[in-house]
């Protein structure tokens, strides 16, 4: 058993001895709120781990806010701080993080964190502290089945809703360009499979024929064997549920086993622009279809000065959705604040956002009692390797295209 | 039946890579008795040095595993002299600790060097295939298998036909033994380390093209590769090729008739079973339990 | 403050007035002011940064010191008791959500059943791994729950996750209840963790992680110990596991079941001191708090991996036992500077065979039916395509001390490890007394009257020697394992036994300790606690010197004289000629010759095969 000699295991316990001793003194409390000086805004964020890619876009959405917010005067006439924690995808972490901003760093207010699986632990500390939270992502629908007071979310519908408006234009197709029969794999995911779901249910009610339903864990890496199934199955229309890995994973099996439907609606992973082109290679990129909530090129107010800023401090036009659902929870917080006119009353300000509508660079938004936006979601396509928004009518940048064409016009 | 069949093919193709990088595993454990929780760090670690290799200097990903394969063998000769080789004589469970604290140093690392997003290498044939009689062959699990069929068959004439082969099986059986007639057993020890970590390295270049990855990826694949070398027998070469091939079939056929939310339970089921029914794996022999103690 | 030298403590009044200035006092001084902090605090202040911080602590201090029962007594290093954090969660989520109207916390103590229940399933499961493959299982434990937690939707909700009720009380005193809760939580799980140490149970647990094969021989319930080990580890973790998914109001199978977790309550477990009772209470602790330092000042994610990954390799390689384990070798040798060590006193020269009475039933000789005590019939085994063992059959009879020679790799050794189970046969037949036992476990032939030492001894090394010979049980019965470790009689048993075998002098040194010759007598001292019928000897006379082995041969003698039976496996020719009759001779694993000691050394296929020419004329020049 002793196969160190104690001298060393003496040495080495006097040395984590120290160590802890030195770590305990210089690990006492750093910031701190004072009324008279900036507003600090708390946020804890996946910057690591699992969900670090949509964590990471949220940060320069955030940071992009704060720096226009100051650069404009401020929020209230004060300069605003933000105290942005890095929860690495745990959730024992992110209760941590959120206690500690609240009591430790004492911030003014919160801002929400990315995922719903986040969300949900993140927002109960908020709501028992009672302090507003705004969220930019988190569209699970159970979030908002739990009377919450405090808790509003960014976007324009709840997860189960964001392929809807798709999913009515497919079902209103003339008879001859409807697909016939349609494929749902989708990941086993909070957010993934309610949406994939919800274009379900409204395609089969148009009578689409369902061929093909699988969902897959988290964890797969391999999607030969459903990219085999579909292919048997022989679907005209693929709705895929997807994170942004399993995205490119799906993807490039179906291009493998030159498997393509005439049309390809697939979650998230199509809306992480450059990144998802390197993905699975431009000129495949060609039709596929996607919801999304933010568009570069819309015409909503402040959009313009917020991409210009954007590309100002990242160095492109490029901005990934997160980044701009996140600018918009900002903007959202701000707007409460500015109409209370006082960061101390939180429940007047979560009151003002249930009765009122908010412009936001993702368009007017407005919720339901619990939290729950009330609007539509925007359709994208990637045409000549370009996003564009092609649903609804009034928001769109481009005509859709019917059909996925891989390899073709890249 | 062209369903059946095809799922087949890709079974077995995935096969052969698994049994890439199990074939590393069972090694080390054959001669060490160091059950490697970090073998799918570097497996990992070597998709992001190919990946690098790949995108900065636009190397073929499968020629860059002449690059990435000494790298990460290096490592491995490193990492036995300065980790594995102090607790040599520990109790097993010891090392299985302080190769998972490995793994966990080599995840932080990856993610500080290249981020924790998902990357993916593709090569100009990483989308297409060959297709004949209503079947399909993915061309980049084509050449990966036939590079991981090379590999093998380079490591087992490595491991039965050179005098540093029979020094490896002398220092397996009967370390003291070896010592007596000349074997440095430390120093080959850090070979089979090095070598089989290289194994890993050469599978981590060809399943960076095959499958995305991330820092985190490798928890899947230590899952993985321990399923398979439990199955096929711990510390058996043959047996890790075996269990590979076997896995691979059993994970696509779940995956393809069962569900593939239960494929990932795969793994977990067979370590279960195995270890339960018939602890020595396939191909593996029971151990004395007298000779091992003395 | 392990276990070990605590029972010895107990057990050592001789050592003269104890001082409260002794560690063991300043230890639970210190203990005492932490625990009065510790509960005083949420009143002190309502920081509920830090709150939050003992909160989480205290949930993984229930979790680690849960896991030191399976992995610091017993050995059994678990990279699954995550799980069990997870599964008390689940527990009360599920339990929660479908009935709204009862208060949440009449779940907590369901978890706890849950968390054992599922325990007992795994124990009867994993019994039969050891070493790295109980890692792994337990990993594969860990991920199979996970899957099934994604997969069972109805039940679990998915990956959707369950949400759980706010709490309902005042705001003010928010985290009280679940602060105290996990207190008194973690107050029972210590309190348990100290019963288990000073009882049968925690002895046999130590008992097999210093040597399992060895403990079942002494008649140590293998299954039956390591399953209750590993339920009790389990009960506070669910328990503690139910109130924190209440805290965390919301619990998904990735947060849950996450590596990770398992990870931090093994680095609590290593960092703090194995098979302590404040070790794993201080890791745990200690771990949280750089996980949050980590975490809010050096930037988190990859800081922790480096952190715990980093902090994992340095223990291993230079703290395996751990923080308090060191601190105390340090005050002990310290305390012991200067002063000499016993292990180079002399042996004692022995006591007699009357003063042991109560505790090794003695016969008179002549009532001993004259049958074979021992018996074994066509016994084989083969390791791979050695056919170590071919077919032997040979008895001994009642009273005897029968020899078994050959020569090397003639399958004594082996025959002996089929006798007491240490190895189990291919085929054959073992009598013992009339009664057939080759299809018993180790423990239940220790339990009827079978005692074996081994070629190379193998005593407990941690243990201390008294606890080497108390650690033998005579029989089992699960209320048995409750008892206090050492109890009166039995203490005075063992050191009757070891004044008789002449150790009684370094009953409180470690094991390890002692000298090769020493570790053979107490190891005979140990069998003696079984009263076996029958002893097998393996080697006695090997590698100790002349008056030793003298000694042997008398102390054989002497039990035999008392109805003992031996078996004696030995390769010095003069003593088991001196000893034995009849001598049964093996050669390629089977019986080729039996006879007295003239009969053998005359015997032309014996001499041929083993004892070679020279051998009669040596043996002629050494008996007079």
């Amino acid at each position: 058993m002793s196969y160190v000699s104690i001298r060393r295991g003496v040495l080495a316990t006097t040395t984590a001895g120290v160590l802890a001793v030195a770590l305990a003194a210089c690990g006492g409390d750093s910031g701190g709120g004072d009324s008279d000086g900036a507003i600090v805004i708390g946020s804890s964020l996946p910057l690591t781990g699992e969900f670090s890619q949509p964590g990471t876009a949220a940060e320069q959405g955030y940071q992009v806010w704060k720096e226009m917010v100051n650069a404009d005067g401020g929020l209230l006439d004060r300069d605003v701080e933000l105290k942005i924690k890095d929860d690495a995808s745990n959730q024992n972490t992110i209760v941590s993080d959120y206690n500690a901003l609240i009591a430790q760093d004492k911030v003014d207010l919160l801002l929400g964190t990315f995922s719903s699986l986040l969300n949900l632990p993140a927002s109960a500390v908020a709501e028992k502290n009672q302090m507003l939270y705004v969220e930019p992502a988190g569209g699970s629908p159970d979030m908002f089945s739990r009377d919450f007071k405090y808790l509003f979310f960014a976007q324009q519908s709840t997860s189960d809703k964001q392929g809807k408006v798709f999913a009515e234009y497919v079902a209103a197709l003339p008879e001859a360009e409807r697909p016939k029969t349609a494929a749902y794999p989708t990941l086993d995911d909070p957010f993934a499979a309610p949406n994939v779901a919800g274009i379900q249910k409204i395609l089969e009610e148009a009578g689409i024929e369902t061929v093909y339903e699988e969902t897959y864990a988290i964890d797969t890496k391999n999607f030969d064997t459903i990219v085999n199934a579909m292919k048997s199955a022989d679907p005209d229309l693929v709705v895929h549920g997807a994170q942004f890995e399993d995205g490119i994973g799906l993807t490039r099996s179906m291009l493998k086993a030159d498997f393509t439907p005439e049309m390809f609606y697939e979650t998230n992973a199509p809306s992480f622009g450059q990144q998802y082109v390197e993905g699975i290679g431009a000129e495949n990129t060609e039709g596929v279809l996607y919801a999304v909530s933010h568009s570069p090129d819309a015409d909503t107010t402040g959009n313009a000065e917020f991409v210009a800023k954007y590309e100002e401090m990242y160095g492109t036009a490029e901005v990934p959705e997160d980044a701009a659902d996140a600018y918009a929870a900002a903007q959202v917080l701000q707007a409460a604040v500015e109409a209370v006119g006082d960061i101390e009353d939180q429940e007047a300000m979560a009151d003002w956002l249930r009765e009122n509508e908010v412009d936001t660079i993702l368009g007017p938004l407005s919720w339901n009692d619990d939290g729950s936006p009330t609007g539509d979601f925007l359709i994208g396509q990637w045409q000549d390797g370009k996003a564009q928004i092609v649903l609804p009518p009034d928001a769109s940048t481009a005509e859709i295209k019917p059909g996925w064409t891989p390899g073709g016009a890249g | 039946m062209t369903e059946f069949l095809q799922n087949l093919l890709l079974g077995i193709l995935l096969g052969g890579v698994y049994a890439l990088a199990a074939g590393g595993l069972t090694l080390i454990f054959g001669v060490m008795r160091v059950i490697n929780i970090a073998h799918g760090a570097f497996l990992v670690l070597a998709s992001f040095i190919t990946y690098t290799l790949w995108d900065v200097l636009g190397i073929d990903p499968l020629l860059a595993i002449l690059i990435t394969t000494p790298v990460i063998g290096a490592l491995g000769w490193v990492t036995y002299k300065v980790l594995v080789a102090p607790i040599r004589t520990a109790p097993m469970a010891s090392t299985v600790l302080l190769t998972f604290g490995l793994a966990l140093v080599v995840e932080g690392a990856m993610g500080e060097i290249w981020g924790n997003n998902s990357t993916a290498i593709r090569p100009s044939y990483g989308d297409e295939s060959f297709a004949f009689a209503g079947l399909y062959l993915p061309k980049a699990q084509l050449y990966g298998g036939l590079v991981a069929v090379l590999v093998l068959v380079a490591l087992w004439a490595i491991l039965t036909k050179t005098w540093l082969g029979r020094a490896i099986r002398a220092a397996a059986i009967n370390p003291s033994s070896a010592e007596l007639v000349g074997i440095k057993v430390t120093s080959v020890a850090a070979l089979v380390f090095a070598l089989g970590i290289a194994a890993a390295g050469a599978g981590g270049a060809i399943t960076g093209i095959l499958y995305p990855f991330v820092p985190g990826s490798h928890y899947q694949w230590i899952a993985r590769l321990l399923a398979i070398v439990v199955l096929g027998g711990m510390g058996s070469l043959n047996g890790a090729v075996l269990g590979a091939l076997l896995f691979g079939v059993a994970e696509t056929m779940t995956s393809a008739y069962v569900s593939p939310s239960w494929a990932t339970a795969v793994p977990y089921a067979i370590v279960f079973a195995v270890l339960l029914v018939r602890p020595q794996g396939l191909l593996g022999t029971r151990m004395r339990e007298d000779a091992v103690m003395a | 403050m392990t276990a070990t030298t605590d029972t010895a403590e107990q057990s050592a009044p001789t050592e003269g007035k104890r001082s409260f200035l002794e560690p063991i006092w300043i230890g639970r001084a210190i203990a005492l002011v932490a625990g009065v902090l510790l509960l005083a605090y949420p009143v002190l202040s309502d920081d509920i940064y830090y709150q939050n911080m003992i909160i989480l602590s205290l949930i993984f201090a229930v979790g680690t010191s849960g896991l030191n029962i399976i992995s610091g007594f017993a050995g059994y290093i678990s990279l699954g008791q995550g799980a069990f954090l997870g599964l008390g969660g689940y527990t009360v989520g599920v339990l929660a959500a479908r009935n709204e109207d009862v208060t949440v916390w009449w779940w907590i103590p369901a978890a706890g059943v849950v968390a054992g229940l599922v325990a007992l399933v795994l124990g009867f499961v994993s019994l039969r791994s050891r070493g790295p493959a109980f890692v792994i299982i337990t990993v594969a434990f860990l991920f199979l729950v996970q899957v099934i937690a994604v997969n069972w939707v109805s039940l679990t909700n998915g990956t959707a996750g369950l949400t759980l009720p706010l709490p309902t009380w005042d705001r003010d005193i928010m985290n009280w209840p679940f602060y105290y809760v996990l207190c008194a939580i973690l107050g029972a799980q210590l309190l348990m963790t100290w019963w288990i140490r000073r009882t049968k149970l925690g002895m046999g647990l130590i008992a097999i992680r210093e040597d399992e094969t060895k403990a079942a021989t002494i008649g140590i319930n293998l299954p039956v110990q390591k399953i209750t080990a590993f339920v009790m580890s389990t009960f506070f973790v669910g328990m503690a596991g139910g109130v924190y998914g209440y805290y965390l109001t919301f619990i998904d199978p990735r947060g849950m079941f996450s590596i990770l977790l398992s990870v931090q309550l093994v680095l609590s477990l290593l960092i703090g001191g194995k098979a302590t009772l404040w070790g794993p209470v201080i890791g745990a602790f200690l771990i949280e708090y750089l996980n949050e330092y980590a975490n809010n000042d050096l930037g988190g994610g990859n800081v922790r991996l480096f952190l715990f990954g980093g902090l994992l390799v340095v223990v291993v390689i230079f703290l395996p036992k751990g923080i308090l384990p060191a601190i105390e070798s340090l005050l002990m040798r310290r305390r012991t500077a200067g002063k000499a060590g016993l292990v180079g006193a002399r042996i004692g020269s022995g006591g007699s065979l009357a003063s042991i009475t109560d505790r090794v039933q003695l016969v008179d000789r002549s009532q001993i039916p004259d049958r074979p005590l021992l018996e074994v019939k066509d016994l084989r085994k083969a390791f791979g395509g050695v056919q170590a063992v071919d077919g032997a059959s040979f008895a001994v009879p009642e009273g005897s001390i029968t020899g078994l020679i050959g020569p090397n790799g003639s399958g004594k050794t082996t025959i002996f490890n089929l006798i007491d189970n240490t190895i189990a046969a291919d085929s054959g037949e073992i009598w013992l007394a009339g009664e057939r036992i080759d299809r018993l476990p180790s423990w239940s032939r220790a339990h009827r009257g079978l005692g074996r030492t081994f070629q190379l001894t193998r005593l407990f090394g941690e243990m201390t020697v008294l606890e080497n010979v108390v650690a033998a049980q005579r029989s089992f019965s699960v209320a048995g394992l409750g008892k206090v470790a050492v109890s009166g009689a039995e203490g005075r048993a063992a050191e009757e036994l070891l004044e008789y075998v002449g150790m009684r002098a370094f009953r409180d040194q470690k094991a390890h300790a002692l000298s090769y010759g020493q570790q053979k007598l107490v190891e005979l001292a140990q069998i003696l606690m079984l009263d076996p019928k029958v002893i097998l000897l393996d080697e006695p006379a090997g590698g100790i010197n002349p008056v030793l082995i003298d000694r042997m041969s008398e102390m054989i003698r002497e039990l035999n004289s008392y109805g003992k039976t031996f078996l004696i496996v030995e390769h010095n020719m003069p003593f088991i000629l001196g000893l034995c009759d009849p001598i049964h001779v093996l050669a390629r694993g089977k019986r080729m010759a039996t006879g007295d000691a003239h009969e053998i050394q005359n015997d032309p296929a014996v001499i041929d095969a083993y004892l070679g020419d020279d051998f009669q004329l040596e043996e002629k020049a050494g008996t007079p």
